[in-house]
């Protein structure tokens, strides 16, 4: 399992309906794939810093998604046939770094915990 | 002749020691930079929209590599233009 972010941006011509169906589309894919969608960002329509295809703004949508590599595969091969996908980029995040983080933070916890508990046994801090 | 009298005198760097840059992501412990976070790159793009140097921000080496990756595919996103006239 490898977790994925896809972001892509809409031509803004589109009505919403039409955005929500392609967006129902691209979601629709990976969990045909058995991926598993962990985040959906939506930014609406945004400008562009430079203008693409005559457009000046774009509505910027980011799929957070686990699974395998076939997914952003099929992804970038519908991206690819449709004209209103304008843009499209693909990270593969480290799933390592993402494991050593939320190991960090549990030790962090129970650490914090331990010597508050010693200082409440102990009642007042002793000087030496 | 105007040398030797610069000699004499203590250096206007003795009085104001040039401010120590640090790197700003170390700092806050920052291992992945997003290309989505716009404005933090923003601080590290003059109004010509180029990425500026290590030398003049003082990113360590590490950082600026991640750096100059996420304005990249904030570039192509269109997130930040190649060129700001």
């Amino acid at each position: 399992m490898l977790y994925y972010e896809t972001g892509f941006l809409l031509a803004p011509n589109l009505s919403e309906e039409d955005t929500d169906k392609i967006i129902g589309q691209m979601v629709e894919v990976v969990s045909q794939k058995a991926g598993r969608l962990i985040r959906q960002e939506r930014w609406g329509k945004r400008r562009l810093a430079y203008s693409i295809d005559r457009f000046n703004e774009a509505f910027f949508v980011f799929l957070h998604y686990e699974g395998g590599a076939d997914i952003p595969v099929e992804l970038e091969r519908r991206f690819k046939q449709s004209d209103t996908v304008l843009r499209y980029l693909t990270l593969k995040k480290d799933t390592q770094a993402v494991l050593r983080r939320k190991k960090k933070k549990e030790p962090g916890a129970e650490e914090k915990a331990a010597p508050s508990a010693d200082a409440s046994a102990q009642g007042s801090p002793e000087v030496k | 002749m105007a040398r030797e009298e610069r000699q004499d005198r203590p250096s206007y760097r003795k009085y104001f020691p040039p401010k120590r840059k640090f790197c700003r992501f170390c700092q806050r412990n920052v291992r992945e930079i997003d290309y989505k976070n716009v404005d933090i790159l923003r601080k590290y793009m003059p109004e010509r929209g180029k990425i500026s140097p290590r030398r003049v921000t003082g990113t360590c080496a590490y950082h600026q590599r991640k750096l100059a990756t996420a304005v990249k595919r904030a570039r192509l996103m269109a997130l930040l233009p190649y060129t700001e006239d």
